[in-house]
């Protein structure tokens, strides 16, 4: 399950990267080539509007020329009047672009009594023929190829129109002003015209093609359709009647720029056919203007196609991203599964589980090494392990058995004088560890004197019980009913301090109490003044004394002093693993808490104190590890004559 | 077949041929020539002719369209034409040259004559007009602009045009005199945009004068009263249904044009239908529907009077000009 996990994740990760890089790449290289596209589109329409325009000019240009020079010639009148028409006959005839000629005279200026006089020579099939224009049914002084250039005096291009009844086809007039000299003024001397057909023009203008159907047209002066590969709007509709109709400002706006001669390239988005791009410039010299209009959706069409494989491919190259990445990654990744098996198997402790191949990536030998690593240590560490407890438990044992013997070498049957009346007595030793330094002893010296003693040696363990062993050993075998307290400890630490080179020592005390009488002879070598419990009320401490621990200097004096006990007194006698008893915050259960507590119980007999004692501390540490050993005795007296 | 069957079969077939005869011979022949070449100011003739109301109405109507250079009048006078549409002016004009001709009815009830400008010419305001260049056509409709001249006081040059408005285009002209449904939206199909012109109507200055009618000959008018009143009549139906269905009367113009060879487009010709029926409009004039209102025929009068004086003096009665045909 992690496996999947983790390979969906590094997966997912990689695809949604490569797909946004994918994105940014695609969307840059889109711009740029639709730019591209658009800008070479865009060269080769202003070419072909160019070109187009070009070849128009080249007709225009030369055929403008006619008409300028006859009327330089007219003005010079070189030529004779009464020969006008045969010499627009052989003009016509020259010049087959040329449909028709006319020269039409401004009232009496071809003669002082001609009000009007037109010669006309028309093609008519394949003969000329020449006629007078005027006629009262046609008064060519109020049409607009003499009255325009008349008026405005400069050459004028009619807007185009169709010759029924006479040339049969589309038609446009370039008419020229001439002026004649009268009374000694330039006055206008009237009109000179060429008809010629636009034929042609339509040729050229409808070989313009750009995609499917992108296509040419042409705009007169006024904004109409002079060729249009719809033939039905050529001479009826303008681009502004076919933009109202259409209701597209734009449209208007643009055939407004073309009739002013502008030239541009924009885009228009029309109703019918989408957006299309229009460039359009004007032909000069007639003051009308070429357009070419091409569909924006077929521009980019191969870029849509291209578009299409890129975007193919881009899924299909994703498709196959996807399926080698999933199948790398769980080639690299399945070891781990195989790992995480074998960690489990060793940690049900078969150690020696075969590990996976882990392949040969770096990471997974790694990983490898590692585990292996592992299974050796945890084998050795095992191995150890074994051995150590082993050894432990061996030592464990022998401790066990080293305190049975410590045990055995202190009293520990109670009462242990049942035939003695005069006392009560009772102890108890708890070693911190299995063999502990306190000690205690007591036994008779002879009938009368008992003999008891508490000590505490410093340290714990084996070498603190085998000082403990020495001391107890030395008590037994130097105690003697002739000897003070004093010289009996002085002997015990002279023993002890010779050759003491672990310098241990002991705290001891020492009492022998005179059973008739309740004499208590005692000496104190530095341990813990015993308490003494008179009247079964008070109880206090006995006084400091002087005395060190035994063990440290051999050449010490100790003193015995003595203290009277009163029957139905008590002593108690304790180490300082008592006193010194800590709780969990290392507070300890101090000498003051002890005296309260001895005072509580102060009517209890020996056995009852201890127990009321034990139970105290073990209240007050609470559970906490007991640091010292802790060793109790208390000897109660109750005189002769109980 | 038997005998009786075959007689039976003769007879039925002899009547219907009688009858269909007799039907045939029923439908009066009716020659209309409107002023000028087909477009949509006589869609309206069309639509009756197209939808047969005027076949409904016993009559055998033909449409002819007159050259551009000849006056409806012409037809009328020669006999070619029964029934003619004319201009209000023209009429007073026809009449006064003596022609016995009578109104029968009036469509139209308001001018739709005005003058237009460049605004970048500088001529905001009419009087500016004064000494400036004035495109007119040359085939007359130039009575209300002398007229206009004459009673302010303006000099205004006129220069005769045939039909176009190339010249004003050109700034050869100052200002064109223009119909508002016909030359004015040429102007504005030519690329110049409404709110690059300055226009003054002839209507807003006092000359808000009827302009399509239709005449006869008062002989006519005697002889064939019954025919021609039903000839109004089908008319009329005929501009309403154009009301209702501009579409279908657009294609019909369109059709007409065609035929005649006459460049066209429906965007003009719809704008000229849209301008024709609001002429047709009563508006405040308190007119009935093919009548002319006594006030604006004097109106007409005055402005005749006011170029030819001496025909004011000699004031023709309404009735005699005017006679509606229309419920009569």
């Amino acid at each position: 399950m992690k496996k999947r996990n983790l390979s969906i994740k590094i997966i997912s990760r990689i695809l949604i990267f490569c797909i946004g890089l994918g994105t940014i790449i695609f969307s840059i290289y889109y711009y740029y080539t639709r730019a591209a596209i658009q800008e070479s589109t865009r060269e080769n329409a202003v070419i072909l509007a160019e070109n187009t325009i070009n070849q128009i000019e080249e007709v225009i240009e030369p055929a403008e020329k006619l008409p300028e020079n006859l009327a330089w010639i007219i003005e010079t009148g070189v030529i004779p009047k009464d020969s006008l028409q045969y010499f627009l006959a052989q003009l016509v005839k020259n010049n087959p672009a040329i449909y028709a000629s006319a020269i039409a005279f401004e009232p009496h200026i071809f003669s002082e009594n001609t009000p009007a006089y037109a010669p006309y020579a028309f093609r008519n099939g394949a003969r000329i023929n020449t006629i007078d224009l005027w006629s009262p049914d046609y008064n060519y002084f109020i049409m607009d190829w003499y009255q325009i250039p008349a008026i405005l005096q400069q050459p004028y291009w009619s807007e185009p129109y169709y010759d029924e009844g006479g040339a049969e086809a589309l038609l446009s007039t370039y008419s020229v002003p001439f002026f004649m000299s009268k009374e000694g003024q330039q006055v206008l001397g009237g009109i000179i015209t060429i008809d010629i057909s636009l034929d042609w023009l339509t040729e050229i203008v409808n070989s313009v093609k750009i995609f499917d159907t992108g296509y040419a047209f042409l705009l007169s002066r006024n904004g109409v359709y002079v060729t249009h590969p719809n033939h039905s709007q050529i001479m009826n509709e303008s681009i502004f009647t076919q933009a109202k109709e259409m209701e597209q400002p734009e449209m208007r706006e643009i055939g407004r720029n073309m009739i002013k001669g502008q030239s541009n390239l924009t885009s228009l988005n029309l109703k019918d056919k989408g957006k299309v791009w229009i460039y359009y410039a004007p032909i000069q010299s007639t003051k009308w203007s070429l357009g070419v209009v091409y569909p924006h959706n077929e521009m980019f069409e191969s870029l849509q196609n291209l578009n299409i494989i890129i975007l193919l491919l881009a899924f299909a190259g994703l498709g196959l991203l996807l399926f080698f990445t999933i199948k790398i990654i769980n080639q690299q990744i399945s070891p781990l599964a195989k790992f995480a098996d074998s960690a489990r198997t060793i940690a049900e402790g078969n150690f020696n589980t075969r590990l996976p191949n882990a392949g040969n990536s770096k990471e997974m030998k790694e990983l490898h090494d590692s585990f292996e690593f592992m299974q050796k240590e945890l084998d050795n560490y095992i191995v150890n392990l074994k051995e150590t407890t082993s050894a432990k438990e061996k030592i464990e044992s022998e401790l066990r058995i080293a305190k049975e013997i410590q045990m055995g070498m202190i009293p520990r049957i109670f009462p242990p004088f049942p035939n003695l009346k005069e006392i009560d007595l009772f102890a108890s030793l708890e070693s911190a560890k299995e063999v502990g330094g306190d000690l205690y002893d007591f036994f008779l010296l002879d009938e009368e004197h008992l003999c008891f003693a508490i000590g505490d040696v410093s340290g714990k363990g084996i070498p603190a019980s085998l000082f403990m062993a020495v001391t107890r050993t030395l008590l037994r075998s130097v105690a003697d009913n002739k000897k003070s307290t004093a010289e009996i400890v002085g002997s015990i630490n002279k023993t002890l301090s010779f050759n003491n080179e672990s310098n241990m020592f002991v705290t001891f005390f020492l009492g022998i109490l005179e059973i008739t009488t309740g004499r208590l002879r005692f000496c104190n070598a530095g341990h813990n003044p015993p308490i003494l419990i008179k009247n079964k009320t008070e109880a206090n401490f006995f006084n400091i004394t002087k005395g060190i621990p035994v063990g440290l200097f051999e050449d010490f004096n100790y003193s015995e002093e003595v203290v009277q006990i009163e029957a139905g007194d008590q002593l108690f006698l304790y180490t300082d693993g008592l006193t010194e008893a800590e709780d969990k915050n290392n507070k300890l259960f101090e000498d003051n808490h002890l005296l309260d507590i001895i005072r509580q119980y102060a009517e209890s007999v020996p056995k009852e104190i201890i127990e009321k004692v034990t139970k105290e501390v073990s209240l007050h540490v609470n559970g906490h590890i007991q640091s010292d050993d802790l060793t109790m005795m208390s000897i109660i007296y109750y005189g002769t004559k109980k | 077949m038997t005998k009786i069957n075959l007689y039976r079969y003769v007879i039925i077939t002899g009547l219907i041929c009688l009858f269909n005869l007799l039907k045939l011979n029923a439908q009066e022949k009716i020659t209309f020539i409107p002023q000028w070449l087909p477009q949509a100011q006589f869609a309206g003739y069309y639509a009756a002719l197209d939808q047969g109301f005027y076949s409904e109405a016993g009559l055998e109507l033909t449409i002819i369209h007159p050259l551009a250079n000849i006056s409806s009048f012409e037809y009328l006078k020669n006999g070619k034409a029964d029934v003619v549409s004319a201009f209000l002016m023209d009429g007073i004009k026809q009449r006064e040259k003596g022609t016995p001709l009578v109104n029968i009815a009036q469509l139209s009830q308001h001018s739709a004559l005005m003058m237009v400008v460049k605004k970048e010419s500088g001529i905001n305001q009419i009087r500016d007009l004064h000494h400036k260049k004035l495109g007119i056509w040359s085939s007359g409709f130039d009575d209300i602009p002398l007229a206009f001249m004459n009673e302010n006081n303006y000099e205004i040059k006129l220069i005769r045009i045939l039909n176009t408005v190339n010249l004003f285009l050109m700034n050869g002209v100052d200002a064109q005199a223009v119909m508002y449904y016909n030359e004015y939206d040429q102007i504005i199909n030519s690329g110049i945009n409404e709110d690059e012109l300055n226009t003054f109507f002839f209507a807003d200055y006092g000359f808000d004068i009827p302009e399509d009618g239709l005449y006869c000959l008062e002989e006519t008018l005697v002889n064939k009263r019954e025919v021609l009143k039903k000839f109004i009549s089908a008319t009329f139906k005929g501009w309403d249904y154009v009301t209702r269905n501009k579409d279908y009367a657009i294609d019909l113009v369109v059709e007409e044009m065609n035929k005649a060879h006459l460049p066209n487009n429906t965007a003009h010709q719809r704008w000229m239908l849209d301008k024709i029926l609001e002429l047709m409009k009563p508006g405040k004039k308190n007119v009935k529907k093919g009548h002319l209102l006594e006030q604006d025929y004097y109106r007409a009068l005055s402005v005749f009077g006011s170029i030819k004086p001496d025909y004011c003096k000699q004031i023709l009665h309404l009735e005699n000009f005017h006679q509606p045909l229309l419920n009569e």
